[in-house]
């Protein structure tokens, strides 16, 4: 009878083991993938009514790396909300937390994607101009 | 043998249990209370603002074999201001949807804090509405108010409400600016002012509202700080005596009701207005449109307002903004 019972135990033992999966995640509790692909797919900027402030669809550069977008004229570029669509399973670094001033036209804003197995960076430079 | 009986037992419970929750509960019409009743709700949504008012509706009644009602009364802890009143009339709706009063006594007597309706008619049950014109006394407190109704039995009957906290802030509505006219703005007055009064007054002058169709940009209704740059105001002359440097923070979805007053459920409140962050704020808000907003933080940082824009007209002759503010002295 004994016996029987520690063979079942074993078995169950074995049972909750055998279910038990690895999966990799990253410090954000993100998981991390196989995915090696890494690139923006879009870009919005938003003001402070969080309203679109760009005139036209921002053009990306995925080769290049750039990001160009032309703004309203009067845009308060001091406090600007920038959006990106990433590749899935891709993250962004730094992350975005707030606004962000981007009146220094000279002085493009970097963010680096990483790719889903967070062994792929790719830096992009985003450039505004503002309609004139 | 014992288990079979136990079987048996619980299919019986659950039988009777099946059979009482099928059982349906006749309705009755409730027994109508024979005292006098009463009862409250208040209709003004939104923080209580000086000059604005709260609304409330206050209904009575007693057994017609009982009595009628003699009269109704509400005391607020802080007088109200002149326009404070109960209406005399209570009110029915028609096949066609519009209010019909049926007046049940005079016009209401205000007597320092008590406010009264003595009844004339033969009514047993009424509701009717109490205006309190929120006074400058009652900013920043709270006021509390009781009403009263009494019946021709002798009985009398109480509700209470309150504490109502009065808000700190204050607020202006349907200002119109015009482009190359009334066009000067001042938050510590909460008025549009001429050129002329501009000019002699410019510490007042706080935003300059512009409307303009440059060739290349969209610039149309704008509100612009006297310090912004020349290219934000094109083909205008500033007063050289303007100097206030204002802090204009652009918004869009802050359709605040008692501004606007339309079916968004929005109220800038005296906490939103002392909160707002100004930080690196410019001082020009170009492109505002209908049902967008500004916040505002004046030169001198002693006022935080939220201008709501009511509406923008620009016809062949007309260009203009009718605004609406809230506004709080922070300093």
């Amino acid at each position: 009878m004994k016996r029987i019972l520690l063979i079942q135990l074993i078995l169950v033992l074995l049972v909750v083991v055998s279910c038990k999966k690895d999966y990799p995640i990253d410090d954000d509790g993100l998981l991390i993938t196989q995915r090696a692909d890494c690139y923006v797919s879009n870009f919005e900027l938003l003001g402070a009514d969080f309203q679109t402030v760009r005139t036209k669809a921002a053009t990306i550069d995925t080769t290049a790396q750039t990001i160009n977008v032309e703004v309203l004229f009067g845009t308060d570029l001091k406090n600007l909300y920038p959006q990106f669509t990433l590749v899935v399973d891709a993250v962004l670094d730094p992350k975005i937390v707030g606004k962000v001033d981007f009146s220094d036209l000279t002085k493009p804003k970097e963010w680096t994607v990483v790719s889903g197995n967070r062994k792929v960076r790719k830096t992009y430079k985003v450039f505004l101009t503002v309609k004139q | 043998m014992k288990k079979i009986k136990l079987k048996i037992l619980m299919s019986l419970t659950l039988l009777v249990l099946c059979l009482g929750a099928c059982k349906d509960k006749e309705y009755a019409i409730p027994t109508a209370s024979d005292k006098l009743q009463n009862d409250l709700i208040k209709r003004s949504l939104g923080p209580n603002i000086v000059g604005g008012t709260i609304e409330f509706a206050y209904a009575a009644a007693i057994l017609p074999e009982k009595g009628k009602l003699s009269s109704m009364t509400v005391e607020a802890s802080i007088a109200g201001a002149a326009g404070t009143y109960l209406d005399n009339r209570f009110f029915n709706t028609s096949s066609s949807g519009a209010d019909v009063g049926t007046a049940v006594g005079d016009p209401s007597v205000t007597i320092g804090k008590s406010t009264s309706v003595t009844y004339t008619g033969n009514f047993s049950a009424a509701t009717l509405r109490y205006f309190y014109k929120i006074p400058e006394e009652a900013r920043g407190k709270s006021v509390t108010f009781t009403f009263t109704a009494k019946s021709s039995n002798g009985e009398t009957i109480s509700y209470q409400s309150g504490p109502h906290e009065v808000r700190n802030m204050d607020m202006a509505l349907d200002l119109v600016a015009k482009d190359g006219t009334d066009c000067y703005i001042s938050i510590e007055d909460m008025k549009v002012y001429n050129a002329a009064f501009a000019t002699a007054n410019p510490d007042k002058i706080d935003l300059v509202y512009l409307y303009r169709t440059p060739a290349t940009v969209t610039y149309l209704h704008s509100l612009v700080a006297p310090t912004a740059d020349p290219s934000y105001w094109p083909t205008f002359t500033m007063p050289t005596v303007l100097k206030n440097k204002t802090k204009i923070v652009k918004a869009f979805t802050v359709r605040d009701q008692q501004l606007a007053r339309i079916q968004y459920g929005v109220f800038v409140d005296d906490v939103d207005l002392s909160s707002k962050d100004f930080a690196d704020a410019p001082d020009f808000a170009i492109n505002v449109k209908a049902e967008g907003g500004i916040w505002v933080q004046t030169a001198d940082g002693r006022y935080n307002a939220y201008v709501y824009v009511n509406t923008v007209t620009n016809t062949a002759t007309v260009k203009e903004m009718k605004i609406s503010i809230k506004r709080l002295k922070v300093r």
